[in-house]
């Protein structure tokens, strides 16, 4: 019987802190078996590698706290990145360009909100479809060539640059995910996303406007997505059509393995960073390793089930009491 | 012959001893009861004979046989569970969520002509009327009940545990329900039956347990003990008081409905209304129509005609924010779907209908909020370890505190509805809400009462409305004819 009440303990260890301990055996793995890995300017490395996925998931983690879910957000992030190319090459004032690219998130992210509560379309098929015209829009914008040339400094700078030992991408992702971290946690509109998210019915029957804090949170996706969009810009000084289609997949995981950080299975953007770091730091052993892409998307996929089985598991039981 | 027993069952949740060494046993052919308040571990116990989880420490015997590890699959032909929760899938039909498991099927193909024949004898048999090829999800609470009773019964099991039957069934359903235990018990199942009914329980069973805080207090018979020995041994003191009454004065009307119609929802020619101090009840079957006329004036409707008198003004619903914002609020009947959120904190679901008070741009004052919720929790005895425990961790009756504490604070409420707010809950917490709404009333407010537990509504309300099929039939001032009222109730 004692051996009954330890296996249960060591369980729910396991559930909460079952994802930080992965992040950590998959550090050790990679500090004894890649070589260089450890090294304080590959950490840098790896921060900045994934700032982008990140700060894009984050805003899609957003959109799971209200309950929803946004298939559009790679799609928002190369209509942005590609406008803030095109108009910075066009020779227009760079503040003007990145303003101008940056509302494109906000505006189809309300888009998104606004057919999904007023008309109530399934979020599902909204961004579905939502997401396939952003896409178009893109190829109709770009003719389907990427755009490359002199851009100014100024704005390579943010993808670029660094502030003391900190690039700067890494700096607008910390800012984002404790400004996010904060809102959620410390503010009524986190509260109100939250209980929407949780409940709808009873949120509504307490007197929020749950519509509202729907639509805010597809603002936020998309306003998250529009953000990576101009920094992918900024850091390769050019845009691609294609450039931000691979964040659906890594930003859903991203943001799924996040939801098991704390063990409950909810959205929060600090876990999401957890989420980040992990998907971050296989990427980047793997690639030192010298391991074929193919492996590291198997690997991945094994995480994610493995992390999230836990917290299912642990969910399971709730649904039975 | 004892054919099933439990030796020192034991169950733990994270923080919580649910059930903590109950030794209990059945007969064969006997009702047993289980009686006890919310939280005392009726549903644990009956949920780990179920095989739904399993116990922490214990054995359980079954025709003198230990069982270990065990699951509801392996049971399902020998103990039948009748859940609190109608575990029946709503887009299926009636037939469909009969057979579920128990198909008949040739060659993958479901028979359905031989489906039918069967349902329609098997639900004869047991007087149940229930329209085979209707969507689970338009039946009625009651309805749907009926269904998972039969649901279980078409397993013919040996035993059958049922976790309050007939909480959600009308008066003509509890009726057929009667008969079918009588049945059962002629033909020798055994029954272990919880319910919060005292009477019922006392009617039915041949033995009575009861449970508190986890532990079993006693085992009797049922024809050696009365209600009172029974609400004796579920609390630790008296009650000297089941229903309590205050001196209060009842004012002016501050809430009057005027020749109010909604086609959709089929009502018509509504006349009602509330004094300031008065608690008003509301009485009617189950689907008569009382919970859909108090949602529909809480939330509103754009099919809604006629007029409101709210406070000597016209009150035009807009939507609950608008009307919690004007002084009305409601408590849901459904607690856990409506009422609270069960995957947040205590804390945060008290704090949720006052966070524009408790917060300064946005940003909440976690200093005003955790007062705020520790205030509630002990004016309202909210039995917790945390106020940051989630809230489904909590008891049913713990849980309609905070459904109804989270209203409590600066704002001025003048009209209070409570929707079935003691269905399902201990008699110690029935007491404590009812002492609530006196207060509430003695303070100004006007309360509008639903209940379909006539003792509760007699016994607490001003005065009365009886709602027949989406009408209202009656109007009744104390002393209340009982008589008459179940027979406008109940009047075709």
């Amino acid at each position: 019987m004692i051996e009954r009440e330890a296996r249960f303990e060591f369980q729910n260890f396991f559930i909460r802190y079952g994802t930080i301990f992965a992040l950590f055996l998959i550090t050790v793995f990679f500090s004894m078996t890649a070589k260089g890995f450890v090294e304080i300017a590959n950490i840098l490395n790896i921060l900045r590698q994934i700032s982008l996925l990140t700060i894009i998931s984050e805003g899609f983690t957003m959109c799971l706290l209200i309950g929803e879910i946004d298939l559009s957000f790679a799609q928002i992030a190369s209509l942005a990145s590609v406008i803030s190319a095109d108009l910075m090459l066009k020779g227009w004032n760079p503040l003007i360009s990145v303003l101008l690219s940056l509302s494109v998130g906000p505006l189809i992210g309300l888009g998104n909100g606004v057919l999904v509560t007023k008309i109530g379309i399934p979020a599902l098929i909204t961004t579905l479809a939502t997401g396939m015209i952003t896409g178009g829009t893109v190829y109709m914008y770009t003719k389907g060539i990427s755009l490359y040339g002199n851009m100014p400094m100024s704005f390579l700078n943010i993808g670029r640059g660094n502030i003391g030992p900190l690039p700067i991408l890494v700096l607008i992702m910390f800012l984002f995910v404790s400004l996010l971290q904060i809102v959620v946690n410390k503010t009524k509109f986190g509260k109100y996303m939250r209980a929407t998210g949780e409940n709808p019915i009873a949120a509504w029957l307490a007197g929020i406007n749950i519509e509202s804090y729907k639509r805010l949170g597809f603002i936020l996706s998309g306003s998250g997505a529009a953000i990576t969009g101009v920094l992918l810009t900024a850091r390769l000084g050019a845009a691609s059509p294609e450039g931000a289609t691979g964040f659906l997949m890594d930003g859903f995981a991203t943001a799924l393995l996040g939801q098991t950080v704390f063990g409950i299975g909810k959205p929060t953007p600090f876990g999401t960073f957890i989420g980040a770091l992990i998907v971050g730091t296989l990427n980047n052993g793997m690639t030192l390793l010298g391991a074929p892409y193919y492996i590291q998307d198997i690997t991945k996929g094994i995480i994610i089930i493995l992390s999230v089985s836990a917290t299912s598991l642990q969910k399971k039981k709730i649904e039975r009491r | 012959m004892i054919i099933l027993k439990t030796e020192n069952l034991s169950k733990e949740f994270p923080g919580v001893l649910a059930l903590d060494n109950v030794n209990f046993d059945l007969e064969e052919g006997e009702i047993h009861g289980i009686v006890g308040e919310n939280g005392a571990g009726k549903s644990t116990l009956v949920k780990i004979l179920a095989g739904v989880f399993p116990p922490t420490r214990g054995k359980i015997y079954l025709y003198g046989k230990e069982l270990h590890s065990h699951s509801p699959r392996e049971l399902i032909n020998i103990i039948g569970f009748v859940d609190q929760e109608r575990e029946l899938i709503p887009s299926f039909t009636v037939i469909e969520n009969l057979f579920l498991g128990n198909e008949i099927v040739q060659g993958g193909f479901l028979k359905n002509r031989e489906l039918q024949e069967k349902a329609k004898t098997f639900l004869k048999n047991y007087n149940v009327n229930l329209d085979l090829l209707a969507l689970t999800r338009n039946l009625s609470p009651g309805q749907q009940q009926m269904l998972t009773i039969m649901k279980v019964l078409f397993r013919k099991p040996k035993i059958i545990i049922f976790d309050e039957p007939t909480a959600s069934l009308s008066v003509k359903e509890i009726e057929i329900f009667n008969r079918l235990i009588e049945e059962l018990r002629a033909s020798k199942v055994s029954i272990i039956y919880i319910s919060h009914r005292l009477s019922e329980v006392l009617s039915f069973a041949n033995r009575i347990t009861v449970l508190r805080n986890g532990k079993k207090v006693v085992t009797v018979r049922a024809n050696e003990v009365s209600e009172k020995d029974l609400i004796r041994y579920m609390i630790a003191k008296d009650i000297h008081e089941q229903y309590p009454k205050i001196k209060k004065e009842i004012g002016d009307k501050i809430f009057e409905v005027k020749n109010y119609a909604n086609k959709k929802y089929g009502f018509n020619n509504i006349n009602f209304y509330i004094k300031s101090g008065e608690i008003v009840g509301f009485a009617g079957l189950v689907g008569s129509g009382r919970t859909e006329l108090a949602k529909l004036i809480f939330t509103g409707d754009r099919n809604s005609v006629g007029k409101i008198i709210f406070l000597s003004k016209e009150f035009i619903p807009k939507g609950p924010k608008d009307s919690i914002n004007k002084g009305i609020v409601m408590i849901p009947e459904k607690r856990r779907e409506e009422g609270i959120i069960l995957g947040m904190s205590v804390k945060d679901n008290l704090a949720l209908p006052y966070l524009d008070i408790l917060s300064i741009g946005g940003f909440l004052k976690e200093q005003a909020i955790n007062k705020r919720s520790l205030f509630l929790i002990n004016s309202f005895n909210i039995k917790l370890a945390s106020p940051l425990q989630l809230v489904y961790t909590l008891s049913g009756g713990n849980q309609q505190k905070v459904s109804v504490a989270k209203w409590l604070g600066e704002r001025k409420i003048n009209l209070w509805i409570f929707d079935e707010p003691t269905q399902g809950i201990d008699v110690e917490t029935k007491t404590e809400i009812y002492l609530f709404m006196e207060n509430l009333a003695k303070n100004g407010a006007g309360v509008w009462f639903i209940s379909s537990d006539l003792n509760e509504l007699l016994a607490i309300s001003d005065r009365i409305y009886v709602m027949n099929k989406h009408k209202i039939v009656g109007e009744f001032s104390p002393p209340y004819n009982r008589e008459m009222i179940l027979s406008k109730m109940l009047g075709g």
